[in-house]
């Protein structure tokens, strides 16, 4: 598929949009909005870019501890960065 | 005159071969002809000997395969295609006999209706892919060929056997690591701790490592593993025991159902936390580990023992066999320092043996001997494991559906970190998740209320990109679309003409 990675390792990721529980968690936060078909691929896409940008960046905060392992600590930093910059 | 002859056959069978070219026959660069190779010629692999395909210069080719390497998706091929190439090389370096020959070969290739078919001289491999890219190269290899024969370097023809063979590695990873889990538990039983288990330990390798032994370990140590699993577990939960032994034994096979998820659980623990301790540190992180994760659920397996324990002793005959497992038991905790690594198989596969039907005869001599070695000891938290877990049906699903979607990108997540993660740093991802959720939905609120509609559209969406900084003018929308999304998604949203004056998706 376009641009993304080639899948090496056994777990093969899925490229589906879980369209059904995009759309659930929306009626569920806002009852008295809609969501549109082509909306719930681009949410998804959001949410893509998203984990991409946390996960990068909770990769270079265990880089910067020396460890080995991604923890605790390193995804909260991360998040706390990339929320704020995902917050619109 | 062989060159032009050469040339001239090149040429006729570029027409025919180089279909997907667009013009320009007369320029066949070594980039297009190798294009045009893999499009055409089926995969086949080709096994070349040594002594052929060294001695011959390849400059050219060694452009080529490098500037084909850059194609991500051409890569495998390129093995397979420079033994060919050197191989073309090596016959056309010889004189005008086997030009010849090559030639009615090339004619017979013709009726046959391959685009190009040479029979490589003292090679028995003739391969579509080789005779084709033997021809193809005729005619730019020999100018290149005469004028730098010292530029030529070997092919690293290694390439493929290292693919394959890490091919092959992953494929027995992920058969060693599913294996023992299969062959290990029950089928119903499997499917949620499966996912949980790949879920949470993508990439340890002390995993990996451990999974062929696990596979030893199991026929010989069973009836000893499920003692140690016992015992590791009874210095967590002391104080349920006498309680639970007050179970009628009307319910083992409840009770055993419910053990096997447990155990499973247990099973994905005890990687996690050997992962995560070093081995030296023996029985006792491990029985940190799981202590904290399953506390409870010790206590159920344990009452569960209890129970068959109690039935068990009435067996007199057993108690032979007990007597024995009470040994060998004894004689695995003494070899402590291995035991440590080996132990979390142990306590792995021997939870998840003890709790299956399959080995009742172990069973129950499993337990009264260690009814016997844990009176002295505080408790069996197995036998405690699972009334709590027949208390809570109730919460359970209104919250798997949310998790199980939010897998989904967990999984994605611990995917593009590539780098080994904390179950609790996943949780933590779970978290971040929602929250992420919280706002994106109260951002598409607002943006819906702003342009006065009560549906969001897709122009909401991009706009919170471009608040994001996702999307600006340098990158836009559709370019992000079609970088992550997946082509049916991608034809969706960016809007494309097609024949019949119509555009889809319609605006």
């Amino acid at each position: 598929m376009a641009f993304s990675t080639t899948v090496s390792q056994r777990k093969h990721i899925k490229r589906k949009a879980p369209r059904g529980f995009l759309k659930r968690v929306f009626k569920r936060q806002k009852p008295h909005l809609r969501l549109e078909t082509s909306g719930d691929l681009l949410v998804h896409l959001n949410c893509l870019l998203f984990v991409r940008r946390l996960a990068e960046e909770s990769r270079m905060n265990a880089f910067e501890s020396k460890c080995g392992v991604i923890k605790k600590e390193h995804v909260q930093a991360a998040a706390k960065v990339i929320l704020k910059k995902s917050r619109g | 005159m062989n060159v032009r002859r050469r040339s001239h056959r090149a040429r006729s069978i570029g027409r025919l071969a180089h279909v997907h070219t667009s013009g320009n026959l007369e320029e066949q660069t070594p980039r297009t002809l190798l294009k045009n190779i893999l499009l055409t010629a089926p995969e086949s692999s080709v096994m070349m000997p040594e002594s052929v395909v060294k001695p011959v210069p390849t400059p050219q080719v060694v452009q080529s395969s490098r500037r084909e390497s850059s194609r991500g998706s051409l890569e495998l091929q390129l093995p397979e295609l420079e033994p060919p190439t050197t191989l073309a090389l090596g016959l056309l370096a010889p004189g005008r006999r086997k030009q010849r020959q090559r030639l009615s070969v090339f004619q017979q290739g013709m009726d046959q209706g391959l685009p190009l078919s040479q029979e490589p001289r003292g090679n028995g491999s003739a391969s579509s892919l080789t005779s084709s890219l033997n021809l193809t190269f005729a005619t730019p290899l020999q100018p290149q060929s005469a004028q730098r024969p010292g530029l030529a370097r070997r092919p690293p023809t290694r390439r493929a056997v290292d693919v394959g063979a890490f091919l092959q590695d992953l494929r027995d990873t992920s058969l060693a690591l599913a294996s023992p889990g299969d062959s290990l538990r029950t089928p119903v039983a499997t499917l949620p701790t499966d996912t949980v288990l790949e879920d949470t330990q993508p990439f340890s390798q002390p995993l990996i490592g451990r999974s062929p032994s696990v596979y030893h370990s199991l026929p010989c140590l069973s009836h000893t593993e499920a003692e140690d699993a016992k015992r590791a577990v009874s210095h967590r939960t002391q104080s349920s025991g006498p309680r639970l032994q007050n179970h009628n034994p009307g319910k083992p096979t409840q009770l055993l159902a419910g053990k096997a998820k447990k155990v499973d659980a247990l099973a994905v623990s005890f990687p996690n936390n050997s992962s995560a301790v070093s081995g030296e540190d023996g029985v006792e992180p491990l029985q940190d580990g799981v202590g904290e994760e399953a506390e409870e659920r010790m206590e159920e397996s344990l009452s569960v023992s209890k129970v068959v324990a109690t039935t068990g002793t009435q067996g007199s005959v057993r108690m032979e066999k007990s007597k024995g497992h009470r040994e060998m038991t004894e004689a695995a905790e003494a070899k402590e320092p291995e035991g440590s690594s080996g132990a979390s198989l142990e306590l792995a596969s021997s939870t998840t043996e003890f709790l299956q039907a399959r080995r009742p005869q172990f069973l129950e001599p499993a337990p009264p001997p260690s009814a016997a070695v844990l009176s002295s000891e505080p408790l069996e938290p197995l036998s405690t494991r699972l009334p709590p877990r027949a208390r809570t049906p109730g919460p359970r699903p209104r919250q798997d559906p949310h998790k199980t979607g939010l897998s989904h990108y967990v999984k994605l997540f611990s995917f593009y970190a590539k780098m080994p993660m904390e179950k609790a740093a996943l949780e933590m991802v779970e978290k971040c998740l929602d929250k992420y959720f919280q706002h994106l939905c109260d951002d598409l609120e607002v943006f819906a209320a702003h342009a006065g509609r009560k549906t969001v559209r897709p122009e909401d969406l991009e706009l919170l990109m471009r608040r994001q900084g996702l999307v600006n003018d340098q990158v836009s929308l559709h370019v992000l679309v079609e970088r992550h999304l997946p082509l049916e998604y991608r034809q969706l949203l960016i809007p494309c003409a097609f024949s019949g004056n119509s555009v889809f998706p319609a605006q």
